[in-house]
């Protein structure tokens, strides 16, 4: 599209967040960092949040934002790769297309999508493979996340299973390619594309157009996404165009390349000595982070506090959420909301807390999922060089006055 | 007439508005550093990523920047030559570097 209309408008502001310099101790994993400031440009139906990035848009939800099970679109984080992102997108002719091994070529309009298939809604937590990463040190190469790189919503549209269904697939289909509409500045540049293994479809993957109850946001993808309950964001192709089904696997670069982790059980290795092989991200781990109070809050002595924040998995189900207020030595439960949401949503968890001591008190978070899965200590989290998959123990630390 | 989809921030009411104007992204300028090599950054990167990518990537040791100039020229096949390669890997390490070669 015209690269211009990005330039148009000069909005001069300092954006985010210069990272510090940082010690370099190998391995050694701590909080994310938790200091950044919302940015004062406001981006297309959004509320101020941090930015990393104008092109492609990077934007992150800040903490206070975790109190709920439901993130509103406003403050919904955005990660694009690709620079060129369509400005004009016409929703009566905005067409999808199904192609490949199939028997029947579809090219499915919006109202089509709306009006000739089952409408299902999900509600899924939507996380960043590289939310958190700046906990890694050394740090690892990528975007400085803290822990707003996700979101959870309801997701309204079509079962793909269903949209397979009519165009009736080949004896040996076997893999799924999804491709979005943003572009590359060079036509060399591959295409952002996701693929996904028949064997991984269920009935929760959907093609949404609907976040929240509400078209989706222009920067979440607007007008169609593909939505996976349980994996990381990566595989959410956004602005969905294509569908395309193969018989092997093609080769890309952002399962082959980008978004992987050492392939063996702890999915780690040291800066010094990468591990040989890799794995593509896929399944989100059990975490879970606190939305109140955040580091700015004090807190009178006393008084009862209300810890707030949320937790979930890759689809378990979350069982508990545990707190600790005395470095991690003793957890008590928090209440978890009725899990009405489902089990990829986020539990929202509360704790009523009334502090008995003067000064910084940390506190801490731990959720443990249904098949006993719990998030480590952030100390205790192995270093990979992508800094993706950080699912530590969150703190934070308030002044008690 | 043609349907377009929204935006302004200042569009209070919130969606289904299809509004009669194209999505603008805002642009922002981040505070990258002047010096040498300043011009093959503006040239080979603006392209396809603000500074806000490079800024906010950390500080970083040579072989680190090296490794993704590389990543820009065999994966995202931006067109740089050695020359172009070594004056933006070491722009990125002067400003943005750790102190550290590897």
């Amino acid at each position: 599209m015209e690269r211009r209309d990005f330039f148009k408008k000069a909005i001069v502001t300092a954006g985010a967040a210069a990272v510090g310099t940082s010690t370099l101790e190998a391995g050694v994993t701590t909080q994310p960092i938790d200091n950044r400031k919302v940015s004062p440009v406001a981006f297309p139906e959004k509320r101020p949040l941090i930015m990393y990035s104008d092109r492609p848009p990077l934007l992150e939800t800040p903490r206070d934002v975790f109190t709920s099970a439901l993130t509103p679109n406003d403050q919904f984080f955005v990660r694009w790769h690709m620079p060129d992102i369509p400005t004009h997108i016409d929703p009566d002719t905005y067409t999808i297309h199904v192609n490949g091994l199939v028997k029947n070529e579809l090219h499915i309009s919006l109202n089509d999508l709306k009006t000739k298939f089952e409408q299902v809604e999900v509600t899924a937590v939507l996380q960043c493979g590289g939310n958190s990463r700046s906990a890694f040190k050394p740090i690892a190469g990528g975007i400085q996340w803290g822990s707003g790189a996700m979101g959870c919503a309801t997701w309204k549209g079509v079962r793909l299973k269903d949209i397979l269904h009519l165009a009736g697939l080949e004896r040996d289909a076997k893999w799924i390619g999804f491709n979005g509409s943003e572009r590359a500045a060079y036509y060399e540049t591959p295409e952002f594309v996701r693929e996904l293994e028949l064997s991984e479809l269920d009935d929760h993957v959907i093609l949404a157009y609907e976040m929240n109850g509400e078209d989706l946001p222009y920067l979440n993808g607007y007008p169609l996404r593909l939505v996976l309950p349980g994996y990381y964001s990566d595989s959410w192709v956004k602005m969905l165009s294509n569908i395309t089904v193969t018989n092997e696997y093609k080769k890309l670069f952002f399962m082959d390349v980008a978004y992987r982790v050492p392939d063996n059980e702890t999915e780690s290795e040291t800066p010094e000595k990468r591990y040989p092989t890799t794995k593509p991200i896929k399944k989100m781990n059990v975490k879970s982070v606190i939305g109140y109070p955040t580091k700015d809050s004090l807190v009178s002595h006393k008084s009862h506090v209300v810890i707030r924040g949320v937790a979930w998995d890759d689809g378990h189900g979350i069982q508990d959420v545990l707190i600790s207020t005395d470095g991690g030595k003793t957890w008590d439960k928090a209440i978890l909301d009725d899990g009405k949401l489902g089990r990829y949503a986020y539990r929202a968890f509360r704790y009523p807390y009334k502090p008995t001591t003067f000064g910084k008190v940390t506190i801490m978070a731990k959720a443990i999922n249904k098949i006993g899965q719990e998030q480590p200590f952030a100390k205790d989290i192995k270093w990979n060089h992508g800094g993706y998959k950080y699912n530590g123990i969150d703190e934070v630390t308030v002044e008690v006055v | 007439m043609k349907k377009l989809i929204l935006i302004a921030a200042l569009l209070a009411s919130p969606l289904f508005a299809q509004v009669n104007e194209k999505v603008e992204v805002p642009y922002v300028a981040f505070p990258i550093k002047m010096g040498d090599g300043f011009d093959a950054i503006q040239t080979h990167c603006l392209m396809c990523h603000s500074f806000g990518y490079i800024i906010n990537q950390g500080r970083q040791s040579k072989k680190f920047w090296r490794g993704k100039v590389d990543k820009m020229i065999v994966h995202f096949k931006a067109p740089m030559d050695e020359a172009a390669a070594k004056i933006t890997t070491d722009y990125l390490f002067e400003h943005y570097g750790n102190g550290k070669l590897e």
